[in-house]
């Protein structure tokens, strides 16, 4: 069954009597343990359909089924409930608390959700060393590098163990070799947790680590590639860029 | 909400800042980058709005505060002399008694006056007060703190046909007094008979101390000139017939004197009062008309230095909210500078940029705080107006006060936006290309609390030390001023503590949300700092105005209670005959009547110069009968001081003049009377307020003998034992109320009204201590909507990590609680020292001996307000956090 669901999605900004159709009619559906990216270029429609996905905003026509529970029939503090209990957000610029050491931004949603970090400890301390910061875990932000603050907001995303975790361009802002060992994070996070994972990115090298790739263009899905699960990432590099070239002219 | 004005900037500014660097610039390039200066400025103010107004508000409050002030004080003390100018016309000097006011002299002086050389007029005036016979007793005493207006009908005795050479009156219906100076005519202000229902043609009765007589009303004259004294009250009456109602046959009070042409200002003028004064010896004083005012004007002297210290608090605020807008534009905007910078703007350029935009809305933030303290002042002086009785028509707006105001608003405003403006400077290009500035504890935070522990060792230390000579009266005002900036100082430091301690609370109160918002106490560190500095000062004026207050009402009701001795006072607004005590004591269930009479009399000072005090003359032995001194500790055996007092030649000082100089028994204090000066030993010191303690007791013989004067003010009674007092006061009324025009009134009654009256004049102070908590709570919108501004992204993420709006708005609120208990728990600590202050200089200064009391209700209020208006003030910003739209706020830069 798909953890996540949209049906025939549309989005439409009026800006001085100017209709943009950013989203023009998408159908997608997503499986449980499932690791997608999203590509596209720029003003496609990315960041639109993954925020429609994780509730953040309405659609103006259609439907995003999270979990079973279809968001359009949800006032705004059931929609936070449900984006609270399953879906993990990842910003391109981290997005960390400057009060909170590392490890307590880790357990913000944990703080929002009114339990108690404690309790779960050693399921902190799993992704702590999963995002390898267990000698930083008290560090603030600002004594952090870019990389290891992007594995904190992972590390917090994951933390709710959520249905889904949404990433728009967590490599945007990293050079190429943070952004491959944040990839990297994803993926096992994706193969040892079952974690379901879809990712915003222009960079054809992080797409070459999901399975699967879905292509926009003027807020329609323009193109579909699927891989095998375990195949090999260099075939899937070239493949995704031939489709890019292709999707280009 | 993208700055533009990086965007629209014009695309030569930059570049020219690059190409002219290192050179000099010509006057035309600077005036184009000075226009260009501008026009960024203004664009920043206007892409800010919300901001913008917050900012201005602050600089329109300083501005309207201080210039509220001026006015205020400008038109009360204007009212008050003109009334007394305008009553003398156009006389240039007036001849009063040098002893005192109220006894007058004979007129045979006028034949001295009028010879002197370049007198070309001399005007005899006779006053004395009365009362229509048809008017009803007053309920009660008029019993004004100030001690301006009396009520009754004030009666002007002029001489008809001279008269209208110095003073001119309006007739607006009937005629002008006939030219036989004896006749029984009245002529009215226009408003009183209104009032009073009187026509012209009219007889009225009117009751004086020594008579009763009717009077025809020939005219009515408008309420201005001569029509404004007394507040209106007022009959003017021929010579003759004033000295018949007043059995003061050939005396004058006053002779108003017109100088010929050439003497009549100046220099001249001055040589002529001299002149006069030589002429006339030492039993007479020449005067300018007008300072007849400066007695009121002493006394207003006092409560304008609390409203100065009041405007030194708003000041003080304004700078702050000003503060904080311009440093959190330079925060928010570190990266635009940056990037201006890489352009080729330099360091002085980037000051300049900020210090035109502060300028610019210091400019028209003073121009709108200018109106707003009109605005404000028109309240304020209905507020003095009722406390003085004195009606103040005209609103006097000195130009110098408009400059002063202005200039303080734009200076501050300059001032506190030079340290935003420097730290912007420091910005280097590098940060342009780094995601977000890191703004670092400043010195302030982290050193600051040195400066606040050493002003607050200086503030204290003022209580035992007065400032030099030309600050001395200044030297409350600077301790005041010195515990709250140093309370303020010490807020950062002491808020990271303090934020840790009470987080388990505020997480009990508000939940996990609330702790994250208590964090953020951290952050923004000096900004809150400010706000729980403005809260800090809103509290501690509330509990000092009211532990000062309480302090002064208990020491003014132990003298209450005891000066008001006997049990039935019986008063007039005229001065009574003395042989009504003989009366009065033959009223059935009267045990004992002790006479009081009030006078004001001149003291000289060993300088040579003299100062008005008031005389309380009693007779000793039958006044202790019906209540008693109180005597200060420590001075012997009250009997024998009491037997002292009435051997004569002796009298009683207050304890607020024998602290202010010096004095104590056994010395000596001397009065001008009417049989030159003269010493009088000091028999004792007592505890008395009346006049603000500037007050002296004499025996009735001792006034007979060196004033001439014999009647009495004031009755006491103490009935006999087993009477009720009602039914005595009853007695009393039913006999004599109607036909001696007496207000009779008992003990309780007067207690009563005496400490409503000091109520009221606290909860004049309690005004203020309200508009200091005002200021606060804008303090804490303007802090938390900055902060909610500033966070706009980082309130995006946690909704989008599933933060329910409510949780938004009780993580905001939980920050203004955190504030709001700060404020208070400080604000109880200052405000309990500086009560302290206050009362110690108090005593010290004005010899009061008011004794700290910790008022648990004033501490219990301050917190709460504290509290409640922190939570009420951050209703909006936390509404506006949580409307916040998730995907706008993560979009936000
Ligand atoms: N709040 C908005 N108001 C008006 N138009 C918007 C708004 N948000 C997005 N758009 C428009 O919708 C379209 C899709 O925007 P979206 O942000 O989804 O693009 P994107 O694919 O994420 O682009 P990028 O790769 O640059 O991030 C764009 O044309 C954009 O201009
Ligand atoms: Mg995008």
């Amino acid at each position: 069954m798909a953890i996540l669901k949209a049906d025939s999605l549309r989005k439409q900004y009026t800006l001085g009597g100017h209709t943009v159709n950013a989203l023009d009619g998408v159908d997608f559906a997503v499986e449980q343990g499932a690791f997608i990216a999203i590509m596209g270029p720029s003003g496609s429609g990315k960041s639109t359909l993954l925020h429609l996905l994780g509730g953040l905003d309405h659609p103006s026509d259609g439907e995003v089924t999270l979990a079973g529970q279809a968001l359009s029939i949800l006032d705004d503090t059931q929609a936070t409930l449900v984006r609270r209990h399953n879906v993990g957000f990842i910003f391109q610029f981290f997005n960390l608390l400057p009060t909170l050491s590392a490890e307590e931004n880790i357990t913000l949603p944990l703080i929002i959700d009114g339990r108690n970090p404690r309790q779960q400890q050693t399921h902190i301390d799993a992704l702590l060393a999963l995002v390898g910061l267990v000698d930083r875990r008290h560090h603030k932000p600002d004594q952090l590098s870019g990389g290891e603050q992007q594995r904190v907001a992972i590390a917090r995303a994951l933390v709710t163990e959520p249905a889904i975790v949404l990433a728009d361009e967590p490599t945007g802002n990293l050079d190429s070799k943070t952004g491959t060992a944040i990839m990297e994070l994803l993926r096992r996070s994706c193969d040892e947790l079952g974690q379901t994972i879809i990712v915003v990115t222009h960079d054809p090298k992080a797409a070459a680590y999901a399975d699967r790739i879905v292509f926009l263009r003027d807020g329609l899905v323009s193109r579909e590639l699927a891989f095998e699960r375990d195949g090999d990432r260099g075939t899937r590099l070239m493949a995704i860029i031939q489709t890019m070239e292709r999707l280009e002219n | 909400m993208p700055s533009k004005s990086t965007h629209t900037a014009p695309d030569s500014q930059p570049s020219e800042a690059v190409r002219s660097a290192g050179r000099r610039h010509t006057p035309t390039v600077n005036a184009r980058m000075f226009g260009a200066t501008i026009k960024l400025a203004i664009r920043s103010l206007l892409a800010r709005p919300l901001r913008t107004i917050l900012t201005g508000l602050g600089v329109v409050l300083g501005v309207a505060v201080i210039l509220a002030i001026i006015v205020t004080n400008a038109s009360t003390l204007d009212a008050v002399t003109r009334v007394f100018t305008e009553a003398s016309g156009k006389a240039h000097l007036a001849v009063v008694n040098a002893n005192t006011k109220d006894l007058g002299f004979s007129e045979a002086v006028l034949r001295q006056v009028r010879a002197a050389p370049d007198v070309q007029a001399a005007v005899p005036v006779l006053q004395g007060q009365a009362v229509l016979a048809s008017d009803s007793p007053d309920a009660e005493v008029g019993l004004s703190i100030a001690g301006f207006g009396r009520g009754g009908l004030l009666l002007l005795g002029i001489d008809p046909v001279a008269d209208t050479l110095a003073r001119e009156y309006k007739v607006v219906d009937g005629a002008f007094l006939s030219l036989d100076d004896g006749a029984y005519e009245i002529m009215l202000v226009k408003n009183y008979a209104d009032e009073q229902d009187v026509r012209v043609g009219n007889e009225i009765d009117l009751i004086t101390g020594a008579d009763r007589a009717r009077l025809r009303v020939v005219g009515l004259i408008s309420k201005e000139g001569p029509g404004l004294l007394n507040n209106g009250a007022l009959g003017v009456i021929p010579l003759k017939t004033a000295q018949d109602l007043f059995a003061r046959n050939g005396d004058v009070d006053q002779i108003d004197v017109i100088a010929v042409p050439g003497s009549s200002q100046g220099r001249a003028l001055e040589s002529l009062k001299a002149a006069l004064q030589t002429r006339l010896g030492s039993r007479y004083s020449v005067i300018y008309p007008a300072t007849q005012g400066e007695r009121v004007a002493q006394m207003l002297a006092g409560y304008q230095m609390g409203l100065g210290m009041f405007s030194a608090i708003a000041i003080f605020v304004g700078a702050f909210l000003i503060y904080n807008a311009f440093s959190m534009t330079v925060v928010e905007r570190t990266r635009e500078i940056g990037m201006l910078r890489t352009l080729g703007m330099t360091r002085r350029q980037v000051i300049s940029q900020i210090l035109v935009e502060a300028g610019m809305l210091g400019m028209i933030g003073a121009l709108f705080g200018l109106a707003a303290g009109i605005g404000l002042a028109g309240g304020l002086i209905r507020l003095m107006a009722l406390f003085l009785a004195q009606e103040v028509r005209r609103i006097q707006i000195p130009t110098s006060g408009l400059v002063i105001s202005f200039v303080i608003g734009l200076v501050v405003t300059l001032a506190a936006a030079a340290v935003p403006a420097f730290q912007a400077s420091r910005v280097s290009p590098l940060e342009a290309l780094r995601v977000r500035g890191r703004s670092r504890a400043g010195w302030f935070a982290r050193h600051g609390w040195t400066v606040g522990v050493a002003l607050i060792v200086f503030g204290l230390l003022l209580v035992v030390v007065r400032l030099p000579p030309p600050l001395g009266d200044h030297t409350q005002d600077a301790a005041v001023m010195a515990l709250l900036l140093g309370a303020a100082f010490i807020v950062p430091k002491a808020l990271t503590a303090w934020e840790r301690a009470v987080r388990p609370i505020i997480r009990r109160l508000y939940g996990d949300e609330g702790a994250l918002g208590s964090r953020n106490i951290q952050r923004a560190l000096l900004r809150t700092a400010l706000t729980v500095s403005a809260l800090m000062i809103g509290v501690a004026m509330i509990l000092s105005i009211r532990a000062v207050t309480d302090a002064f009402a208990l020491d003014i009701r132990t003298w209450i209670e005891r000066y008001i001795g006997g049990d039935v006072w019986v008063s007039s607004t005229v001065n009574l005959r003395s042989d009504l005590a003989r009366r009065l004591n033959g009223v059935e269930g009267v045990a004992e009547v002790a006479s009081v009479r009030y006078l004001d009399v001149k003291r000289i000072l060993p300088e040579g110069t003299h100062e008005s005090l008031s005389l309380m003359a009693i007779d000793p032995i039958a006044y202790t009968r019906v209540t008693s001194f109180v005597f200060t500790s420590g001075q012997g055996n009250p009997e024998r001081m009491v037997s002292r007092l009435a051997g004569g030649e002796a009298i009683f000082i207050s304890s607020v003049l024998a602290e202010k100089n010096k004095l104590k028994r056994g010395d000596t204090l001397r009065l001008l009377t009417r049989r030159g000066q003269h010493d009088f030993e000091i028999a004792g010191v007592v505890v008395d307020f009346y006049n603000q303690g500037r007050v002296l007791h004499m025996g009735a013989n001792d006034l007979r003998r060196y004033y001439g004067v014999n009647d009495a003010s004031t009755f006491l009674i103490k009935v006999q034992r087993g009477q009720s007092p009602a039914e005595v006061q009853e007695r009393i009324d039913r006999l004599y109320g109607r036909s001696y025009h007496l207000t009779v009134e008992s003990n309780q009654e007067i207690r009563e009204r005496a400490m409503r009256l000091i109520g009221q004049t606290s909860s004049m102070f309690d005004v203020l201590a309200l508009i200091a908590m005002i200021v606060a709570a804008l303090g804490v919108v303007n802090t938390l909507t900055m902060n909610v501004v500033e966070r706009t992204r980082e309130i995006g993420m946690l909704r989008s990590l599933g933060m329910t709006r409510r949780q938004v708005a009780k993580m905001i609120l939980a920050e203004a609680g955190m504030m709001g208990v700060g404020g208070g728990v400080l604000g109880i600590a200052v405000g309990l020292l500086m009560a302290q202050t206050v009362i110690g200089s108090m005593n010290t200064m004005a010899g009061f001996s008011m004794r700290y009391v910790i008022s648990p209700q004033g501490i219990i209020v301050g917190f709460v307000v504290a509290v409640v208006v922190s939570q009420l003030a951050a209703l909006w910003p936390a509404r506006r956090a949580a409307q916040l739209r998730v995907i706008e706020a993560i979009q936000f830069e």
